[in-house]
């Protein structure tokens, strides 16, 4: 209701037109953006929020093009991109939880054992502890924001073993590691059920508190990108986002890690 | 004979000019429907120009960068290093097409000559019809029945993750069966009567009559059925992506991930930009020249028909 107020006055007077808020990118950030759009717009009827997932890259290029007003991304900006002067506003954290079929009694690895098992030299569950099982290396499409982190922060400059199953979706990956027993892949954590069993990094497994301390390395941060002159009603929106009341219902609903539970730990 | 002719000429003359005078109308609404109807080719024509000038025009580029050497003959593609090269998306179109075919065709054309020949009335009224309802299958539940039933199957056989070119070629094979089914039932029965006939009044069996006399004459129809069904194999989109594993790498065993050049396109085209995307265009240049290839084949194969 407190934000209602803050927007009405920008756009009340002119005749009942509707104010729009584009947002477009990630569909990692989509459950976020959309479940939050649709509560903004029940406690503001004057402002439509138009939330759609497009993958980050088309989402930064939006918001820098000038035709959405806010570009989701769940990875950081590129060196070309970072000329674009474009304002960052973190909106939640998240861990890449590398994860297993059940059955697999591996539950530990480090960091460079992951690194060699997605560049394809370790290919046997024997060398690293396990049974004797081929590894079935399940990866994402180069789209995915999911699989630029996780390059970014396992692979360096290591490349994927080609031969890898790519898969264009999280549901799928999980999916097929619940099905698959050598199977392995990486999930955003907010994604791990029961059908796979997530993996502990050079002992850290992958919890809020483990993202919060840093401990466990895999994690990013989910980002709303404006331009530097944002209208009211833009800004409004992104205040609700980072309000406690979205922050701690539907981002912690999302799997997602909110922003002040890091802001309550470096306190 | 002057005189007679002369009247006899005017008199045609003012018949069909009453003719003429008395079917206006109908002239009009002919004349009329006859352009609509051209019309509607033309769209169709067009629409295939400007496809064909659209992505050649977009595609063009790659001819300076990445190369057209390079485009075409380089053995990595990987938007993330900037390679660009169709061979391991051709090889994978190549394997999953000719596993396709060589799983589907039989059992297609074994459908049609079942359909044709040896099934009863009764039995053609329930066969024929199923068989047309799999061209209606949307292919997403193909990749879908794929995925969930075929995979793990596959996965079991060949003890990989079962993704990879049998499964999709598995797939394939079933959802071209109705096009090779249907144009060499066509075939079959467009064979002259009087051959089948007198095949059996030699005293052929049925199945001498089959694969001595009626195969044969309708060869080329069986073979341009068969072509149909590879466009169509080469084509598929959805349920390959579903399926085939998607890593751009050369075919390395059945149950090893491959990409198709449809897939290819598919899984880049949510994020491709600057010369990835030149080269997206590049691949359905590419798709389009395969097609119009298959297209040619048929054309000549049945100017080679009507020939013999």
């Amino acid at each position: 209701m407190l934000l209602g107020s803050v927007v009405l006055p920008g756009c009340g007077g002119s005749g009942g037109a509707r104010e729009q808020v584009i947002v477009s990118g990630s569909t990692t950030l989509l459950p976020i953006a959309e479940v939050s759009a649709e509560m903004f717009g029940e406690e503001n009827p004057t402002v439509s929020v138009l939330v759609s997932g497009m993958g980050s890259s088309a989402g930064i290029e939006n918001v820098a093009s000038g035709s959405s007003d806010i570009g989701t991304s769940s990875r950081e900006l590129k060196d070309e991109e970072a000329a674009l002067g474009l304002t960052d506003t973190v909106v939640a954290y998240d861990a890449i939880a590398v994860i297993v079929n059940p059955s697999n009694p591996v539950r530990d690895l480090t960091i460079e054992q992951v690194r060699a098992i997605f560049a394809g030299e370790i290919t046997n569950w024997s060398e690293v502890g396990g049974p004797d099982l081929d590894i079935g290396v399940v990866n994402r499409d180069e789209a995915s924001g999911t699989r630029e982190a996780f390059k970014k922060i396992i692979m360096g400059d290591t490349r994927f073993y080609k031969g890898a199953v790519v898969l264009p979706g999280t549901g799928q990956v999980r999916a097929v590691v619940a099905d698959v027993e050598g199977a392995i892949g990486y999930i955003s954590l907010g994604f791990v059920t029961d059908e796979v069993a997530a993996v502990a990094i050079d002992d850290v497994m992958p919890s809020e508190e483990a993202v919060v301390n840093g401990s466990y390395t895999i994690q990013r941060t989910l980002h709303f990108f404006t331009r530097e002159e944002v209208s009211t009603a833009t800004q409004a929106y992104i205040d609700f986002v980072l309000s406690d009341e979205v922050q701690e219902t539907i981002v912690r609903e999302a799997g997602f890690i909110p922003i002040t539970a890091k802001q309550d730990g470096s306190d | 004979m002057t005189n007679k002719q002369e009247h006899g000429g005017s008199g045609l003359a003012q018949e069909t000019g009453e003719l003429k005078m008395m079917s206006r109308a109908t002239y009009f609404r002919e004349a009329l429907l006859r352009n609509i109807f051209m019309l509607c080719a033309i769209v169709a024509v067009a629409a295939v120009a400007l496809i064909f000038v659209f992505v050649g025009v977009r595609g063009w580029p790659v001819v300076d960068d990445p190369g057209i050497v390079a485009f075409l003959t380089g053995t990595e593609w990987s938007s993330t290093y900037g390679e660009f090269g169709i061979l391991p998306l051709v090889s994978g179109t190549l394997v999953v097409t000719l596993g396709a075919l060589l799983l589907g065709a039989p059992l297609a054309i074994g459908t049609a000559v079942f359909l044709s020949e040896i099934a009863s009335p009764r039995m053609r009224s329930i066969v024929r019809p199923a068989v047309e309802m799999l061209a209606g299958v949307p292919s997403v539940v193909f990749g879908f029945f794929g995925l969930v039933i075929i995979r793990p199957v596959v996965a079991d056989l060949t003890g990989s993750m079962g993704f990879g070119p049998l499964t999709a070629a598995l797939i394939l094979a079933v959802m071209i069966v109705p096009t090779i089914a249907t144009l060499t039932e066509d075939a079959l029965r467009s064979v002259a009567p009087g051959i089948r006939h007198a095949s059996y009044a030699m005293g052929a069996t049925t199945w001498q009559t089959i694969y001595k006399v009626l195969i044969p004459a309708a060869k080329i129809g069986i073979i341009d059925a068969t072509i149909l069904g590879m466009g169509r194999a080469i084509g598929e989109t959805m349920a390959v992506v579903m399926v085939a594993g998607n890593a751009p790498q050369f075919f390395s065993g059945l149950g090893e991930p491959v990409a198709t050049l449809t897939s290819q396109i598919v899984i880049d085209m949510s994020y491709a930009s600057g010369t990835h995307r030149t080269a997206l265009f590049g691949l359905a240049v590419i798709l389009f020249l395969i097609s119009m290839g298959l297209v040619g084949l048929v054309r000549s194969l049945a100017r080679l028909e009507r020939r013999s």
